[in-house]
């Protein structure tokens, strides 16, 4: 596994130039406004997308079954997947607090507890989003799994979105009960947050392992 | 149906064995198919685009399901191979499969971590051979270059046996002599198989010891090359005269206006019989034609 995630790396370390133009712009910018909360979960972002174009650069390649041919298993390419998306998404997290944290030195603001959680907040979405978008991919392909996987995660937000409107205009009344769950939920965050993504990364994790053993070449 | 193997050995003898395989697609069929690669021979595998021979070979490297029969590779079975089994088969696809951004350097970088049997020195020595250049990535290589890149892949974690499919095609002719080559060189050590599968006849002709015919999903044969040449012969003459032969030699019939020309089996024994017909060497693209011509009806 180690070597299909150095493959990973080695492909996608073209990236570091790109966003070594980006922190050059994002410090210009954060100094000029004299606020570093730009950096908060930019390269956190930045960094999980290159996970979708390792599957795009596999697929270009075709990959996959020339890997299979080696001393691979189909269990070994699944791992490395979910592997390469968490040490991305935790690599652009320390990356994004790391310049944040020399940011606000530079700046003279001390906020760094609070953009420490926000960081992680981040990292389990994109996680949380990559639980529901893996399998997506491994069954359709990444262009394909690309829309498919927009509207998955869009879709829940808009019904969000909406219900907050009609809520605020009186149009409908949430049920206190809801709002107290969600509080409660809201209280037990630092828990729940990793639970809730352990398990769906589980559960992801089983259902891809399944598609890509039936998958053929 | 089920059709018998026209190799006697034992599954766990041979390098590839494969026994009544049938893959059924909605357009394509592996219709039963059966035969082995004995251990320290190279089998050449024939037959027109679209024949098969890709589909055969995803069905024994595992890549592909197949709905009936079974398949041992190197005394296991394709489906359930250990890593150790796998790390001694060298593969060559029809394409490079590597990605279009990676260099040699970092091609050995990652082969290193995948193969526990890697051979730097071999790898970069082929490399050197094949005159690869080391700082160009993948994308600015020829085809050639690409194919030489994966053989040298293949020949550099102490291959028991190689898979090639297509290996030769596209190449020119120099390049694809040197690459036979290099194939011969393997074969010095008598525990190497080759399976190459192509349809540049040539090649095959040049390096094989075995030839397996696949047309429109089926085996048509799995012989010894020589056997095969040696068994078959070309018979030229009148059209008229083509009555004269008994059917059962006749593999194929090609007429024009006036002659026609005849490809006949068991040559010894025809030879004996007409002593009035001359019987010239064949080749095995022409036993291949006949015979693929003979059952679509000339």
């Amino acid at each position: 596994m180690v070597g299909l995630l150095l493959k990973d790396f080695i492909n996608l370390k073209r990236y570091l130039k790109i966003f070594g133009f980006y922190a050059l712009i994002y410090g210009f910018l954060a100094f000029t406004q004299k606020d570093a909360s730009y950096f908060t979960s930019i390269f956190t972002i930045l960094f999980s997308i290159l996970t979708l174009s390792s599957y795009s650069y596999d697929e270009m390649a075709k990959w996959d079954i020339y890997a299979l041919t080696m001393p691979v298993t189909r269990e070994d390419i699944v791992r490395s997947k979910y592997s390469l998306m968490l040490l991305l998404s935790v690599l652009g997290c320390a990356f994004s607090i790391l310049f944040t944290i020399v940011l606000n030195k530079l700046l003279g603001v001390e906020n760094g507890v609070l953009e420490l959680e926000a960081c992680f907040i981040v990292v389990a979405a994109i996680a949380f989003f990559y639980a529901i978008v893996i399998p997506i991919i491994t069954k359709l392909g990444v262009e394909k799994a690309r829309f498919i996987s927009f509207a998955v995660y869009m879709i829940p937000f808009g019904i969000a979105f909406i219900i907050k409107q009609a809520a605020e205009a009186g149009k409908i009344q949430i049920p206190t009960r809801i709002v107290e769950l969600i509080h409660l939920a809201m209280q037990y965050r630092r828990i729940l947050i990793p639970v809730i993504l352990v398990v769906a990364l589980w559960i992801s994790y089983q259902i891809t392992i399944q598609i890509y053993r039936k998958k053929e070449f | 149906m089920k059709k018998s193997s026209p190799f006697p050995i034992s599954n766990t003898e041979s390098a590839i064995a494969i026994n009544n395989v049938v893959k059924q697609y909605d357009n394509f069929k592996l219709d039963h198919i059966s035969f082995q690669v004995p251990r320290g021979t190279i089998m050449g595998f024939v037959g027109e685009n679209g024949a098969g021979k890709t589909t055969t070979i995803k069905a024994i490297l595992d890549l592909i399901a197949i709905d009936e029969g079974e398949i041992f590779l190197l005394g296991s079975n394709a489906g359930n191979l250990s890593k150790e089994k796998k790390a001694s088969i060298g593969v060559v696809l029809d394409g490079s499969n590597l990605h279009d951004n990676l260099n040699i350097k970092n091609i050995n970088l990652i082969m290193k971590q995948i193969y526990p049997n890697w051979e730097e020195g071999t790898f970069f020595s082929y490399i050197r051979k094949f005159h690869l250049p080391e700082k160009k990535i993948v994308k600015e290589f020829s085809r050639g270059m690409k194919m030489k890149l994966s053989i040298a892949i293949a020949l550099s974690h102490q291959a028991k046996l190689l898979i090639l499919d297509e290996a030769t095609s596209g190449l020119d002719p120099m390049v694809r002599d040197e690459i036979l080559d290099i194939f011969l060189e393997f074969m010095q050590d008598d525990e190497h198989t080759i399976l190459l599968s192509s349809h540049i006849i040539s090649d095959i002709e040049k390096i094989a010891d075995y030839v397996t015919f696949i047309h429109k999903g089926n085996i048509v044969f799995s012989k010894n090359k020589d056997d095969l040449i040696y068994q078959h012969g070309m018979v030229r003459c009148k059209k008229e005269e083509v009555r004269e032969i008994d059917k059962s030699y006749i593999v194929g019939v090609r007429e024009n206006q006036f002659a026609a020309e005849v490809l006949i089996q068991n040559k010894d024994k025809f030879q004996r019989q007409y002593h009035n017909f001359k019987v010239e060497r064949t080749s095995i693209e022409e036993i291949m034609l006949f015979i693929s011509r003979g059952k679509e009806g000339f």
